[in-house]
């Protein structure tokens, strides 16, 4: 009755319905997946058409062909580059969650009136210049950086023989890479220890279970799904992770992202072998995401 | 007795938790400690004060025209970025539609893209439509990038405020807009606020895709890494350091505090 003749003042209508912009379905969503539609999904399905010769940067014929691929996975030098960045994030993401672990239970469960300014402080760091924490690190390892020249200086090696392994190494870069991701990774974790009945412990304890034993029955099965999400979080940004490699990897931190990065670049550019490289990578990763998309929900987002 | 944690257990992993917070911090006030060190190569033993490096970058041009241009790039993706995640989230809270779940996938499905790969799929678009490579196609994939984060902030406020505020406001004959306008927005303008602030420095940091379509005016983080390839600019790199980290950890203390004073407030209004 009444409302709907408010919600349609005849006299306003005509005059201002240019103006009625109101907040349909469509509006609100037509923009936002316009973007991702054009500027996200096109641009991907452009690397996969160069990754099948559908467009090339080379002059003169071309059309589908499967030979990029076929090339690609009879190659041992790309797939081996590929297993050694999997084993490498793999190595750096099971160690910084087992740091992280205790952590977040300390936070979650000691019971400390400060966790959330504590929380704050382990995170903070996370939130600052990525690059520039890797500056950091450069150097503090350097030959004649801050661990060496303090070495020296205190007599304890000689400048001659400076610990040279320190940067530029496979230890550099995932030294690194645990240094950056471990505030974050404590996150996840948190919040599945946060959101623990502690009831459950105390129905254990009184039911004659150790605290190692509660640990091992009740807490540690109910977080997994944070430490799975936690794991995952790392694992997957850090398996095509460039950056830190070409700053503090040198030849034997090179890792598959490098040779992605290389392919574009101005030496010799490979598009259509890079675009293999990049499509294979993206399945890999949305395969991953897909498989454990129960444990990536990121909360309330994806309500109905 | 506390059930999940002994007195020396906590004792233990107080004292795990302290060293893992200095092996955080270590480095960055290393970078504080040689920023003020009198030596052009930063190394031990220290050589004497100075504020030479401040002077030095405050005073170099390309420095602070790559911070100019990525002061400009953060601003125009966050603002971009806060526009689309807001659109989007009213409709992820506000609204049934068919394919909702696909349609949230695909808005946070750049959490989850490595970012060399995002970088050349629009290196190859720009190239293949002809757009050549600028301030703006670095907008354009900041805003890619930074929309998730944004929906990560707004729609679990959108979902915590009380919905019969919007109908009553909607019952008493405001427009959507307007009950958007005079009750929604005021009620989330803290989660705007960082959302956009999450943005901003997610943008203001980012090297990865920008390093594949950046133009001729260089972003601060391409500068760094270009800079970091030369010894002799290394220590006012470093300074440079230190103020953008105590100044982005300012920032982020500050807006987590602020968030945390004003959102209590609401909690405490909306249920009186």
């Amino acid at each position: 009755m009444a409302l709907s003749e408010v919600h349609d003042p005849p006299a306003r209508l005509g005059r201002r319905r240019w103006l009625r912009l109101d907040l349909t379905t469509p509006t609100l969503l037509g923009l936002p997946l316009a973007w991702l539609v054009v500027f996200f999904l096109a641009p991907i399905a452009i690397v996969a058409a160069y990754s099948f010769d559908v467009y090339s940067l080379n002059p003169g014929p071309h059309g589908f062909t499967l030979t990029a691929w076929h090339d690609f996975l009879h190659s041992s030098v790309y797939l081996r580059l590929f297993w050694k960045s999997v084993k490498l994030s793999l190595t750096v993401s099971a160690i910084i969650v087992l740091l992280a672990y205790p952590l977040a239970y300390y936070l979650a469960l000691s019971g400390t009136k400060r966790k959330y300014i504590l929380l704050l402080l382990l995170i903070a760091p996370f939130l600052t210049s990525y690059l520039l924490r890797v500056l950091a690190w450069k150097v503090i390892l350097g030959n004649q950086g801050a661990v060496n020249t303090f070495l020296f200086w205190t007599g304890l090696r000689s400048p001659d023989h400076p610990l040279s392994q320190l940067l530029y190494s496979r230890f550099a870069v995932m030294l690194v890479l645990g240094y950056i991701w471990l505030p974050f990774v404590a996150l996840p974790i948190f919040v599945s220890l946060e959101s623990l009945d502690r009831r459950l412990l105390e129905a254990a304890s009184d039911l004659g279970a150790s605290r190692l034993q509660a640990f091992r029955r009740v807490t540690l099965p109910l977080s997994l799904p944070g430490v799975v999400a936690a794991f995952l979080f790392v694992f997957i940004p850090t398996l095509g992770e460039f950056v830190t490699p070409s700053l503090v990897g040198g030849a034997s931190g090179y890792l598959y992202g490098n040779q992605i990065v290389d392919l574009f670049g101005t030496g010799f550019p490979d598009w259509e072998t890079g675009s293999v490289l990049a499509i294979f990578l993206l399945g890999v990763v949305g395969a991953l995401t897909i498989v454990f998309a129960r444990f990536l929900q990121p909360g309330e987002v994806t309500v109905d | 007795m506390d059930v999940a944690l002994s007195k020396n257990g906590a004792r233990l992993l107080r004292a795990f938790f302290a060293l893992v917070v200095v092996f955080l911090y270590a480095p960055i006030v290393i970078l504080l400690i040689f920023s003020f060190n009198n030596s052009a190569v930063p190394s031990f033993p220290l050589s004497g004060f100075t504020f030479h490096w401040y002077h030095e970058f405050l005073a170099n041009p390309d420095l602070k025209a790559a911070l100019e241009t990525s002061g400009i790039i953060a601003a125009l993706s966050s603002v971009g970025a806060v526009v689309l995640g807001l659109l989007a989230a009213m409709a992820l809270t506000r609204r049934r539609f068919v394919g909702k779940s696909a349609v949230s996938a695909l808005l946070l499905s750049p959490l989850v893209i490595p970012y060399v790969v995002f970088g050349i799929s629009l290196l190859l678009f720009f190239h293949t439509v002809g757009v050549p490579r600028s301030v703006l196609t670095v907008v354009i994939g900041h805003i890619v990038i930074s929309v998730p984060y944004t929906l990560l902030v707004l729609v679990p406020r959108l979902n915590q405020i009380d919905v019969s505020l919007e109908e009553a406001a909607f019952d008493l004959g405001a427009s959507r807009l307007r009950t958007f306008r005079s009750i929604t927005l005021p009620l989330i303008v803290p989660a705007v606020v960082s959302a956009f602030l999450i943005a901003f420095t997610t943008s203001f940091d980012e090297y990865a895709v920008a390093s594949f379509v950046v133009g001729t005016r260089v972003t601060f983080p391409i500068y760094l890494y270009s800079a970091l390839r030369f010894p002799s600019q290394l220590p006012q790199v470093i300074a440079v350091a230190v103020v953008v980290l105590v100044l982005s950890l300012v920032v982020v203390v500050a807006a987590e505090v602020g968030r945390r004073i004003v959102e209590r407030r609401f909690a405490s209004l909306e249920s009186s």
